[in-house]
């Protein structure tokens, strides 16, 4: 007798003799659409107070950056400043979103949340280092921004599923002023970026960490989350000019 | 450009590849580290038919591994993410590989042609089936006279007979090949039953049975989870055409009259300066892959960008004529059990 192993059940398509008999194809069609938490539960406000608070204290962090990379380069001062407008902006648009819901965003918590990526950012603004502003503000904070208003979308409530929208659009309709930086000046500033990624990079892992349990009432998930903050991450630095060895080498930073 | 979708066969492999290819931080990673691996575009390739025409290419890793078959949601964004980047780097034409395909139809990701900013148009891509049916016939068609067989006079079992791939070498073997009999193998009653008054003949049989009569069989469906088969009741000569993923039919039914041939396989005529077909784990990389990866190239050497194999039971005889006079013009030919044993022996 021949003993033969193969994949849980036939799944009346080619290609797919399995050997590994551990494997189980979940033939799940129902749930591959996100289920919307419902919005309105104490538990869900409770979470999104802080979520919430971290997008405010995000988008305003990222206005008051762009203005004081400003001041490091004075004559792209006012470009610098049309950015940081966009960012208010966002920012006025989430606050919105959690009083549309009657929640009142942590801000305290929020604060305390950037804490040490601010200080960061604040030390290199006062030694002059542009790269390692740029890397905190245009590279990991842009990148987490968007990739958690990715996966927030999926699950938003409809008006802030909206607000988020447009706040992404806007995103890519503008030019990542700090990216174009890095791009023209890639030779010169190269070590200084990976340095400066070796430094930051983990900060944005623990942040993640922190607020999973509060994402995930919020249906987000976060392997999902890592995983858009990855593909965010890995698009800018390819579109700055790294290539795939070197991104795989500066994203070690966040593993370990 | 033409794109290829792909994946390791196992975690294992994929971490000792990511090693080798220099992707250190996935490489040294657990499975959820892997999980939030975004996909790569590892290799770039040109390549040129005998006819001249010169075309170039891209592979993707969508890193999926096997071991991700059990989370849906992961398995999920691995397909969608890796056709996104496909379509982000202006592909024309992207082949879904392995396991990519199987989870794009069972997952119903029709529903998803939206990922983050991207629409994903569907015209770019295929799966690359009507390529993989044509060859597995054709591999029939040659093979079983080289090991005495008259198809005249031959019984073949398609096991996963209502499947894309299986209802298309069914079509073509009925009424393009004239086999003696075909016996039509699948899990579901009903569509076995539709598929037996489609092609107005073929007997429905259970797996063993039809094993017992077969002198042929094709595998184009996956196994029950155990399965005993008695291979003193497998008849001496018989040809088994793997067609299945991975390719392991040959561990299971070695011995003197059972020939078992890799299904579904191409070989391309002069080498390719690619290193991504060793991950699939091909005897001669440099030259054989499957044929729906071939299938994309055969679109872009036609100038035909369109998603040519898409949805189930779309392949008619006139594509897979189509797409075989393709295959045969730039260069590719079917693995026979020749090539199979010169493989071995180098």
């Amino acid at each position: 007798m021949v003993k033969v192993s193969g994949i849980a059940h036939y799944m009346n398509r080619s290609m797919t003799v399995l050997e590994a008999s551990e494997l189980e194809v979940i033939d799940c069609p129902s749930a591959t659409s996100n289920e919307l938490p419902d919005f309105t539960t104490e538990a869900y406000k409770d979470a999104y107070s802080r979520i919430n608070a971290i997008v405010i204290e995000g988008e305003q962090e990222a206005h008051d950056n762009y203005v004081a990379i400003g001041t490091l380069l004075p004559d792209q001062a006012e470009e610098l400043k049309k950015l940081a407008r966009m960012e208010i902006k966002h920012m006025k648009g989430f606050t919105a979103c959690g009083k549309n819901l009657g929640v009142v965003a942590d801000m305290p918590f929020a604060k305390a949340f950037y804490d040490k990526l601010h200080g960061n950012f604040q030390e290199a603004l006062a030694e002059g280092k542009l790269t390692t502003c740029f890397l905190i503000q245009a590279i990991l904070i842009e990148a987490f921004a968007i990739s958690a208003y990715h996966v927030y979308i999926r699950v938003a409530d409809p008006f802030a599923k909206k607000i988020t929208e447009g706040v992404v659009q806007d995103e890519y309709l503008h030019l990542n002023y700090g990216q174009e930086w890095l791009k023209a000046n890639l030779d010169s500033c190269k070590k200084e970026l990976i340095d400066a990624n070796k430094a930051n990079l983990p900060l944005i892992r623990s942040m993640l960490d922190q607020v999973a349990k509060d994402a995930s009432t919020l249906h987000m998930d976060k392997e999902e989350l890592m995983e858009e903050f990855m593909i965010a991450y890995q698009d800018s630095l390819t579109e700055i000019g790294l290539d795939n060895r070197e991104i795989a080498r500066m994203a070690l930073a966040a593993v370990v | 450009m033409f794109g290829l979708i792909g994946h390791s066969t196992s975690f294992q492999d994929a971490r000792r590849k990511a090693m080798e290819l220099g992707y250190d931080h996935i490489a040294e990673g657990d499975l959820d580290v892997w999980c939030t691996a975004p996909p790569q575009l590892v290799e770039h390739v040109e390549v040129v038919s005998p006819l001249g025409k010169k075309i170039e290419g891209a592979y993707i890793d969508s890193c999926f591994v096997p071991e991700m078959l059990s989370r849906f949601k992961t398995a999920r964004r691995k397909v969608l993410n890796a056709m996104e980047l496909a379509q982000k780097k202006g592909i024309n034409i992207t082949a879904l590989g392995g396991f990519t395909s199987i989870i794009f139809e069972n997952f119903n990701l029709l529903q998803h042609k939206h990922v983050r900013n991207t629409t994903l148009e569907w015209e770019r891509f295929t799966t690359g089936n009507t390529h993989t049916a044509w060859v597995i016939c054709r591999q029939l068609e040659i093979n079983a006279p080289l090991i005495g067989l008259d198809l005249s006079k031959a019984r073949v079992a398609v096991v996963g007979a209502t499947g894309d791939i299986g209802s298309a070498v069914c079509r073509w073997l009925s009424q393009r090949t004239g086999v003696a009999e075909l016996l039509l193998v699948a899990r579901q009653q009903q569509p076995l039953l539709d598929l037996q008054q489609e092609l107005g003949g073929g007997r429905i049989l259970g797996l063993e049975k039809a094993l017992s009569e077969a002198d042929i069989v094709v595998w184009v469906a996956s196994m029950p989870k155990t399965l005993d088969i008695n291979s003193s009741q497998i008849r001496r000569p018989c040809l088994m055409i793997d067609g299945g993923y991975p390719k392991n039919l040959d561990e299971k039914f070695s011995g003197s009259g059972v020939h078992v041939l890799k299904g579904g396989i191409v070989e391309f005529f002069e080498d390719i300066g690619w290193n991504m077909m060793e991950l699939a784990e091909m005897e001669n990389p440099k030259r054989q892959m499957f044929a729906c990866f071939a299938e994309a190239m055969l679109l872009e050497f036609e100038d035909f960008h369109t998603n040519f194999s898409w949805g189930r039971n779309n392949i008619t005889l006139e594509k897979m004529d189509f797409i075989g006079q393709a295959s045969i013009k730039h260069g590719f030919s079917a693995l026979s059990l020749n090539s199979q044993a010169q493989a071995k022996v180098a």
